[in-house]
C-alpha cells in the first residue's frame, strides 16, 4: 500500500503533510474482536481502489480500552496507518446506538484528514462490522471516482424485522421530505468526494447537543439537501459485533428519529418544496438474503402496544388529532390475528410526532420515548405483513407501501407545520 | 366654678380638635390610597384576565401540570390568579392606608405583612416549581414503565407525583414557618413507615416472587428487547 501517512496521529507537530488520492477511515470503539480483520480488508481494499495513487487508512477510535488501537497498529503494520486526533466523549453521557460516543467528533477528524489530503474519495466504515470486505471499499470508492457520484450509501440485505427503525421511519419520512431514495440513510458506512467532504465541515451541526447520536443521517441529509449526487451500493448482509450493553428500543427512537425531527427544523425551506422521488443508481449485484431471521415477537410488541394505549393515550392526545386516537383504540380491540396498522395511518402518526416535537408540546425527549409503543404496533403489522413470506421482494414491497403513504401525507406534514392548531 | 369648667371643656376640645386635625389628612390619605388599591386591583385583575386567556394560560399550564393550582374546580387557573392578583394589591393597599393613619397597632401590623411577603412568594414559587417537577417525573416514569412493559406503570407515576407534590408542599410550609417540627416528624414516620412496610412485605410475604425475578431479568432478555438491530 502507498501509504503517506505515519502511524502517529494525524494533528501532532511536526507530521509530515498528507497527500493522498483515497483515504479510508475505521471508526471503533472497543472492538478489538474485528479491528483487525478489519484493517486487513481496508488495507486490501485501498490497494485496489487507490489503483497507482497515494492512499491512506485512517484510525478514529473513541477512546478504546481493550486494545483495539494496538491491535489495527499491529495489523496495519508500521507506517500503515493514520490516527486521527479529536477529543473522545465522556464515558459518564449516554450511550449512542451506534456504540460510539464521540462519533460526531471523529468523523469530522477524518474529515479534516481528507480534506487536508486533498482525497478525491474519502470511505467512512465502521470497525464493529464483523466480515468487512475487502472490496466494499472498492465499491464504496468506485461510484466517487468513476461515475461522479458525490455521496455512496450502502444498502443492505436485512431480515424484515432488522433495521425496522430504518424502513418505519427514517426511510419513508427521508424520501418524503428530501425527494430521494436513499434507503439507508443512517448507515454508518459512507463514501463521499472531495466537494462533500468541504461541503460536510461547512455545516454547523458539529457542535450540538447530542450531535453523536444522529451525525451519518445528518450528513445524508446535507448531503441530499445540499444537491449532491447520491447513489447506493450493495453491500451484502451486515453483521454487527455488539459494543457493550445493547441501547434500549426507545434510547434508540429517541437519538435516531430524534436527529431526523431535528433536522426538519432546520432545512424547512428545503423540504416543503419538494414533491414526489426519485430513484438513485445502484452500483453492484443484489446480494441474497443469508443467516436465519433474527427472532421477532410479535405478541410481546402488541402487548407493547395496548399497554403503551392504555397508558399513554391522555398524552399521545397532546400530539396527535382526536381521529387519529380513534384509530389507535379500534387497533386495540383489533383480534391479534387481523391485526393490521394502516400505513397512513402510520405516517401521519410520525409526521404529528414531528410538528409536537418542533412546537415542543412537551418535554422533546419524553414526546420521542412515547412512540415507542405505537412503533411497537407498526413492527408487529409490518413483520405479519413481510415476513410472513420473509424474502427481500416482500420486504421491499411492503416497505415500499410505507414510503408511498409518506410521499401521500406529506401535504398533512406541511399544513399542520403551517396551520399547527387550525387542524387539531 | 364654672370659669373651671369651661377652660376644661375648652381644652378638651381643643385636644379633640387637634387630634382630629392631626387624623383627618391620615384618613383622608388612607381613603385615597384604598380607592386607588381598589382601582388598580380591577383593573389588574380585568387586564390580567384577559392577558391570560389570550395567552391560552389554562390550556399551557395543564400541560405543565401546574392546573391543578386552580382555587377550584368551577374557577379556571387563570381566573385565579386574576383573583390572586386582585386580593393581593387589595391587600397591600389596605395596609398601606393604614400606615398611612399613624396608628401603631396597624403600623406594626403592615410591617409584618410586608416583613412575611417575601417568605408567601418563595412558597408560592416552591408550589409551583414543585407542581412542574411533579408532574415531568411523573410523566417521564410512565412513560419509562410502559416502555419496559410494566403492567403497573400508572401507579409507579401516581407515587412519584404525589412524593414529589408532598416534599414541595412540606418544603413550602416549612419556609413559612409552619408546623415545622410537626412536619418532621410526620414526614419521617410517613416515609419510614412506607420503608418498613415495604421491606416487610417484600421479606416476609414476596421473597420468592422477587428472587425467581430478579433471576429471570438476569437469564432472559427483557421483554420486548428482541435484540434486533433497529436501525
Amino acid at each position: 500500500m502507498a501509504s503517506t501517512g505515519s502511524s502517529s496521529s494525524a494533528e501532532k507537530a511536526g507530521a509530515p503533510a498528507l497527500s493522498a488520492d483515497v483515504v479510508v477511515a475505521l471508526t471503533s470503539h472497543n472492538d478489538v474482536r474485528t479491528i483487525a480483520a478489519a484493517v486487513r480488508a481496508a488495507t486490501a481494499g485501498l490497494s485496489r481502489a487507490g489503483g497507482a495513487g497515494p492512499v491512506c487508512l485512517v484510525l478514529a477510535d473513541g477512546g478504546s480500552t481493550d486494545g483495539t488501537r494496538e491491535a489495527a497498529r499491529a495489523a496495519a503494520g508500521a507506517g500503515g496507518l493514520v490516527e486521527a486526533a479529536f477529543e473522545p466523549a465522556s464515558p459518564l453521557g449516554e450511550l449512542p446506538y451506534h456504540g460510539l460516543p464521540g462519533r460526531a467528533a471523529a468523523l469530522r477528524a477524518v474529515l479534516r484528514i481528507a480534506d487536508q489530503a486533498g482525497a478525491r474519495a474519502c470511505v467512512v466504515i465502521d470497525a464493529r462490522i464483523d466480515g468487512v470486505a475487502p472490496d466494499w471499499v472498492e465499491r464504496l470508492v468506485a461510484p466517487v471516482l468513476a461515475d461522479g457520484i458525490d455521496y455512496v450509501s450502502p444498502y443492505y440485505t436485512r431480515h424484515a424485522g432488522e433495521g425496522a427503525l430504518t424502513r418505519g421511519i427514517v426511510y419513508p419520512m427521508f424520501r418524503a421530505l428530501y425527494g430521494v431514495r436513499l434507503r439507508q440513510p443512517a448507515a454508518t458506512e459512507f463514501g463521499c468526494s472531495r466537494g462533500l467532504v468541504a461541503h460536510f465541515l461547512e455545516q454547523d451541526f458539529w457542535e450540538l447537543d447530542h450531535a453523536a447520536a444522529g451525525i451519518d443521517l445528518r450528513l445524508a441529509e446535507a448531503a441530499v439537501a445540499g444537491g449532491f449526487r447520491a447513489g447506493e451500493v450493495e453491500l451484502g448482509v451486515r453483521r454487527v459485533a455488539p459494543r457493550g450493553t445493547p441501547v434500549d428500543l426507545s434510547t434508540t427512537i429517541t437519538q435516531v428519529v430524534g436527529a431526523l425531527f431535528a433536522d426538519l427544523e432546520a432545512r424547512v425551506d428545503v423540504w416543503q418544496r419538494v414533491r414526489g422521488s426519485v430513484a438513485l443508481p445502484v452500483f453492484g449485484p443484489a446480494a441474497p438474503q443469508a443467516g436465519d431471521a433474527p427472532p421477532v415477537h410479535v405478541d410481546s410488541l402488541l402487548d407493547s402496544f395496548r399497554l403503551g394505549y392504555r397508558e399513554l393515550r391522555e398524552i399521545w392526545t397532546w400530539i396527535l388529532p382526536p381521529r387519529t386516537i380513534v384509530e389507535l383504540r379500534r387497533l386495540t380491540e383489533m383480534a391479534p390475528d387481523r391485526f393490521r396498522f394502516d400505513d397512513r395511518l402510520w405516517a401521519g402518526i410520525v409526521y404529528d410526532f414531528a410538528v409536537g416535537y418542533t412546537l415542543r408540546v412537551m418535554a422533546r425527549e419524553q414526546l420521542l420515548r412515547s412512540l415507542t409503543p405505537l412503533y411497537s404496533g407498526w413492527l408487529a403489522s409490518f413483520v405479519r405483513d413481510a415476513g410472513a413470506v420473509e424474502n427481500a421482494g416482500a420486504i421491499d414491497e411492503a416497505a415500499e407501501r410505507v414510503c408511498l403513504a409518506f410521499e401521500a401525507e406529506k401535504r398533512h406534514l406541511i399544513s399542520r407545520w403551517r396551520w399547527p392548531e387550525r387542524l387539531r | 366654678m364654672w370659669e373651671q369648667t369651661d377652660r376644661v371643656l375648652r381644652q378638651a376640645a381643643t385636644r379633640i380638635g387637634d387630634h382630629v386635625a392631626d387624623f383627618l389628612p391620615g384618613a383622608l390619605v388612607a381613603l385615597v390610597l384604598m380607592l386607588g388599591a381598589v382601582i388598580v386591583a380591577t383593573v389588574v385583575r380585568v387586564v390580567l384576565g384577559r392577558a391570560l386567556r389570550g395567552l391560552e394560560f389554562d390550556r399551557r399550564a395543564e400541560r405543565l401540570g401546574i392546573g391543578a393550582l386552580a382555587g377550584w374546580p368551577a374557577v379556571s387557573l387563570s381566573e385565579t390568579v386574576a383573583l390572586v392578583a386582585y386580593w393581593t394589591i387589595l391587600i397591600l393597599g389596605l395596609l398601606l392606608g393604614l400606615t398611612a393613619l399613624n396608628a401603631t397597632i396597624p403600623s406594626r401590623l403592615a410591617d409584618a405583612v410586608f416583613g412575611y411577603l417575601p417568605h408567601l412568594i418563595a412558597a408560592l414559587m416552591i408550589l409551583i416549581i414543585g407542581a412542574i417537577a411533579a408532574r415531568f417525573f411523573a410523566r417521564s416514569v410512565l412513560i419509562g414503565a410502559v416502555n419496559m412493559q410494566i403492567h403497573s406503570a400508572r401507579l409507579l407515576s401516581l407515587a412519584v407525583k404525589w412524593l414529589v407534590l408532598l416534599v414541595s408542599v412540606a418544603m413550602a410550609l416549612d419556609h413559612l414557618g409552619i408546623g415545622r417540627s410537626v412536619l418532621l416528624l410526620a414526614f419521617a414516620i410517613f416515609f419510614g413507615g412506607i420503608v418498613l412496610a415495604a421491606s416487610l412485605a417484600i421479606g416476609l410475604g414476596a421473597r420468592d416472587a422477587v428472587g425467581r425475578a430478579i433471576e429471570r431479568q438476569l437469564r432472559d432478555p427483557p421483554r420486548g428487547d428482541d435484540h434486533v438491530n433497529h436501525v
